[in-house]
């Protein structure tokens, strides 16, 4: 595959990812709340409105960091599907080091939520920034030591590479503890459920409380692409991404990136949300260990 | 195309560096200074150094967040918002600018810098990871023991004693007049009801209190508020 048609793949898989991802966001609210499907063209319909509103400001706000940290954000979510090989030796950015990459694009992801929080000059987004970095520092120690076990059988920090080596047994398997752990960073990359502490409704919005017209539009449309980005990553690294029989692989690809999306999305919908200060002990005293155990047991294995 | 990001990176290095010194906020001072360590990082890459590369950017970022926000609580500037000066003692801080970018510059002019392009199909990931797990691992460890070390003994020392007082005595704001009653609102003695509801109905009369006297419309409104949620 040259380069020019990964790159048209990854547009297309972004696009259509967005796309379903909202509506599976919907679909999920109304069947707990026990009503009918919905139409798949609501997310144009919603971004129509969006786009439709007038674009509201606020006293001093810091413009420039506002819009790069919407900018920002959308752009770390494509950085992060760019590394995921859509076949055997295929990805658009294709270096040796793509797992540090991403882990460079989880780390970027805490710094633009929280400028985009603190940018408006506005109390309740504020309060959202300064939360979401107390649990999305933790949450990406986390993520690291899960993302080291899953390159340590394949010796190396390639995702294509870490794809490859699971031919035989999928890291889901081999690492069992491994992608419950990284689901729970997915919910806090794509700000959902109860790990949102950056934009949730006891902020009335926390960090996008002033976001209206196209700016909400955009800040939606890029975190639902974070929840694209984060979905292939974690298929990649822990269900074997393109590998699987008779299909092409960037089909099982996406299907896999279809399967864990829903999962992400069902889990923002049902799992409880926790006061900050009780989810910062889950996370330091109860998740981290965990994660310590999945590197430990990763390398034992790995030495055998 | 290497020279032209070559380029594009240091110049934006060099001008976020700048920018540090010249904004009035130390959030944006701390980002601008995370954008030019960014750069680096990127001539890193460019110079085949991909681990070094990419890992200056995690670092980078998740360094300079949490350097941000401390600098915020520290300085109680609410929310690092507030224009203040980024710079003083000028004199002497334009004095060690020049004298360091003149040292800077005849180091670099003096030095007989290295020209060895990277052999095609060297993996420097492996070279890197020989180095640091190799002939350099008691240096890095001991280095890395120390700062860890030294990361805890800051953090013991620095969080007992607060701005309100010692964290474990309990906090009360200072007073508005030295040795003064303590700033903030007073908290009243609750007639032996306890629980929530006799501490909600004080803050309600707290609220009253605060409010205008001769407007009592208000009051009933805020009153109601609850009754209407529910």
């Amino acid at each position: 595959m040259s380069f020019a048609l990964a790159l048209t793949t990854l547009i297309l898989f972004l696009a259509i990812g967005i796309w379903i991802a909202a509506i599976l966001d919907a679909l999920f609210y109304r069947r707990i709340s026990g009503q009918g499907g919905v139409s798949v063209l609501s997310p144009f319909y919603a971004a129509a409105a969006h786009l439709s509103r007038q674009r509201l400001t606020t006293e001093a706000p810091d413009r420039l960091n506002w819009y790069l940290a919407i900018a920002g954000y959308l752009a770390i979510a494509t950085i992060g599907l760019a590394v995921v090989p859509f076949g055997p030796e295929t990805a658009v950015i294709g270096i040796k080091t793509s797992v540090v990459l991403w882990g460079a694009c989880e780390s970027l992801v805490v710094v633009l939520v929280f400028l985009h929080g603190w940018s408006p000059n506005s109390p309740l987004a504020l309060i959202g920034a300064y939360r979401y970095v107390a649990i999305g520092l933790p949450i990406m120690l986390l993520s690291m030591f899960v993302l080291i076990a899953a390159a340590l059988p394949a010796r190396s920090l390639d995702l294509r590479d870490i794809v490859a080596s699971q031919e035989g047994l999928w890291n889901v398997i081999r690492q069992p503890l491994g992608l419950p752990l990284f689901l729970l960073l997915g919910l806090s990359l794509t700000l959902r459920g109860p790990f949102d502490y950056a934009d949730s409704a006891d902020l009335a919005g926390g960090t996008s409380v002033e976001d209206s017209g196209a700016n909400r539009a955009g800040w939606q449309v890029a975190r639902l692409a974070m929840l694209v980005g984060f979905s292939a990553i974690a298929a990649s690294t822990f269900l074997g991404g393109y590998l699987g029989p008779v299909l092409p692989g960037i089909v099982w690809l996406a299907i896999k990136t279809l399967i864990l999306m829903a999962v992400v999305i069902g889990l923002s919908h049902l799992l409880a949300r926790m006061p900050v200060a009780r989810m910062l002990g889950l996370i330091w005293k109860f998740l981290l260990p965990i994660a310590f155990a999945d590197l430990l047991l990763a390398g034992l294995v790995a030495l055998a | 195309m290497t020279n032209l990001a070559f380029y594009t990176l240091s110049a934006l290095a060099i001008w976020s560096g700048w920018r540090v010194f010249r904004v009035d906020s130390m959030i944006r001072a701390t980002f601008a200074l995370m954008v030019s360590f960014i750069c680096v990082g990127g001539i890193a890459l460019l110079m085949s150094a991909d681990y070094i590369g990419i890992a200056t950017v995690f670092m980078m970022a998740v360094e300079m967040t949490v350097m941000g926000l401390f600098m915020v609580m520290f300085m109680m500037n609410p929310a690092g918002l507030n224009p203040m000066q980024m710079v003083h003692q000028h004199r002497f801080s334009i004095g060690a600018g020049i004298a360091a970018f003149i040292g800077l510059t005849v180091a670099v002019l003096a030095t007989n810098l290295p020209n060895n392009p990277l052999p095609a199909g060297r993996d420097t990931l492996h070279d890197l990871g020989v180095e640091l797990l190799g002939g350099s691992m008691l240096i890095f460890e001991t280095a890395g023991v120390t700062l860890l070390a030294t990361m805890v003994g800051a953090v013991v020392l620095s969080s007992r004693r607060g701005r309100f007082g010692d964290s474990d005595a309990g906090a009360v704001p200072p007073g508005l007049q030295p040795g003064g009653q303590p700033a903030g609102r007073k908290v009243e003695k609750s007639g032996g009801h306890g629980g929530h509801g006799g501490d909600g109905s004080h803050d309600m009369n707290m609220n009253m209190k605060g409010a205008p006297k001769s407007d009592d419309a208000p009051h009933k409104g805020h009153g109601k508020m609850p009754e209407e949620e529910s």
